[in-house]
């Protein structure tokens, strides 16, 4: 008592103040973060970027925004583009000159079309043209006719089957009609990252439909990405990111039609001319998008039980699959970077897998 | 003993009460929302704690929207492939989905961001 009694009598309230205006401060500081939806790409594109510049944030986002529109109106697999001009060339037999950033997109494709041995096939355009995804809005419907899918089947288009000349691009197969889904939005979040660092941006996410690559950090801490589950709202895991990483997911949940109760997704197995039926996603990790783009369709297309050498054929280290039976094959590796939101249900499983 | 300083004290916290309530509870309260955007420009912002239905007027047609029990869907939408409804109930902060042929598109904010963004 007789200590405090000592103390100035006006030290309470001084305090008092003093931590109040701390407190006010803090809440009044808002964060340096931009977001901004844009619609392009065929899809909702997500945009985050934490950055004190406000302006140079705003000129970042307008500039990406150009650079997606322009990438979507040249790679259109059904909208008049440079794509169905080349592909109506490639059908023809002739020789179409490209620049060359297309030139290098194609050979990028055609290279991991080749190690994921052609699970992800670009050229497969005319079967997915077939099953109706060659349209904003598949109408629900009858599947194509098993004679009509087994025909495609044997004319066996494959990226392997295009030359790449010093005189421009043509096809030895004419049935290789080019379908960069799968790809395109992989690439074309790629250019978004370069085009920010480009304007000084260190610290941002482009999410492209749900697929995104992450660069930096929010502020004092990591990005925190939601991995959503396959099966019921919310989300089956996270993970943070580190440096430059991207988080592309394959589902069967996101195009799709429904006929005579049973559901037809959009992610075709080039080998059977069916969706493929084994898998409900994979999820990979990768430091390029483009890369973990084509390999999350090929991984999904392999499905469980042939996944792990396609990954090892494609260098992918981190990998999740659920299958129809929500077990859980997960690289020891990517266990390490994820967290489960929930504990697995009783017929869940996880297995740890080393590639 | 009440001295000046204490009255002043006790006069600076009431007058600071109010700025005190909109920083920390109506941020709260707008935080656990969802913007409702048409064209990508936000055209609504909704609370996620009341429930109802929403009519947004698209491009091609109205949407309904549905807000319950803290989460937020696309009832139908005039598209013809309905990926927009697929996407189903949307809960955590940064999920969103879109009718694109209709340009409307939700986006989930919270209070409290568990995720900056989200993978699907």
């Amino acid at each position: 008592m007789t200590s405090v009694n000592r103390l100035p009598h006006y030290l309470p309230a001084t305090l008092f103040i003093s931590l109040t205006a701390l407190l006010l401060a803090a809440c009044s500081q808002p964060e340096p973060l931009h977001r901004t939806q844009l619609l392009t790409l065929g899809t909702l594109v997500n945009i985050s970027i934490w950055d004190e510049n406000e302006e140079r944030a705003e000129n970042a986002v307008h500039r990406v925004e150009h650079s997606l529109t322009e990438i979507h109106r040249r790679w259109h697999a059904w909208q008049e583009s440079d794509l169905t001009q080349l592909n109506r060339d490639l059908s023809n037999g002739k020789t179409t000159v490209l620049p060359d950033d297309a030139t290098a997109l194609l050979k990028k494709a055609a290279d991991l079309a080749l190690r994921s041995e052609h699970l992800f096939n670009p050229a497969i355009g005319q079967l997915i043209n077939l099953w109706g995804f060659h349209s904003d809005e598949r109408l629900d419907g009858p599947p194509p006719s098993s004679a009509d899918i087994q025909a495609l089947i044997k004319t066996k288009p494959l990226m392997t089957d295009l030359n790449f000349n010093v005189d421009g691009i043509n096809s030895s197969n004419p049935a290789v009609q080019l379908d960069l889904g799968g790809f395109a939005k992989g690439y074309a979040v790629d250019l978004a990252i370069a085009e920010l660092r480009a304007d000084g941006i260190e610290n941002a996410i482009v999410n492209a439909g749900g697929d995104l690559r992450a660069i930096g950090r929010h502020g004092d801490r990591a990005w925190r990405i939601g991995i959503r589950h396959p099966q019921q709202a919310g989300i089956i895991a996270s993970l943070e990111t580190v440096g430059d990483e991207s988080v592309f997911t394959s589902g069967n949940y996101e195009r799709f039609f429904t006929y005579e109760d049973k559901r037809y997704h959009h992610i075709i197995d080039p080998r059977s001319g069916y969706p493929a039926d084994q898998t409900l996603s994979v999820t990979v990790l990768h430091d390029n998008a483009a890369t973990a783009d084509a390999a999350a369709t090929a991984l999904f297309v392999a499905g469980p039980q042939h996944w792990q050498a396609i990954a090892r054929q494609m260098g992918i280290k981190h990998v999740m699959l659920i299958d129809n039976d929500m077990k859980i094959q997960i690289t020891r590796t990517m266990a390490e970077r994820v967290h489960f939101e929930k504990e697995p249900e009783k017929k869940q499983t996880v297995t740890l897998i080393d590639l | 003993m009440i001295t000046r300083a204490d009255i002043f004290a006790i006069a600076f916290a009431i007058l600071l009460l109010p700025s005190l309530y909109i920083n920390l509870w109506g941020e709260a309260a707008a935080g656990d929302s969802a913007a409702i955007l048409i064209g990508g420009e936000e055209y609504l912002r909704v609370s996620l704690t009341e429930d109802q239905t929403i009519t947004i007027p698209g491009k091609l047609g109205d949407s309904i929207i549905e807000i319950h029990n803290n989460s937020i869907r696309f009832v139908s939408s005039p598209c013809r492939g309905k990926q927009c409804v697929h996407s189903g109930w949307l809960k955590e902060g940064g999920e969103f989905a879109a009718c694109l042929p209709n340009r409307i598109s939700v986006a989930v904010s919270r209070a409290d961001m568990r995720y900056d963004t989200i993978n699907f």
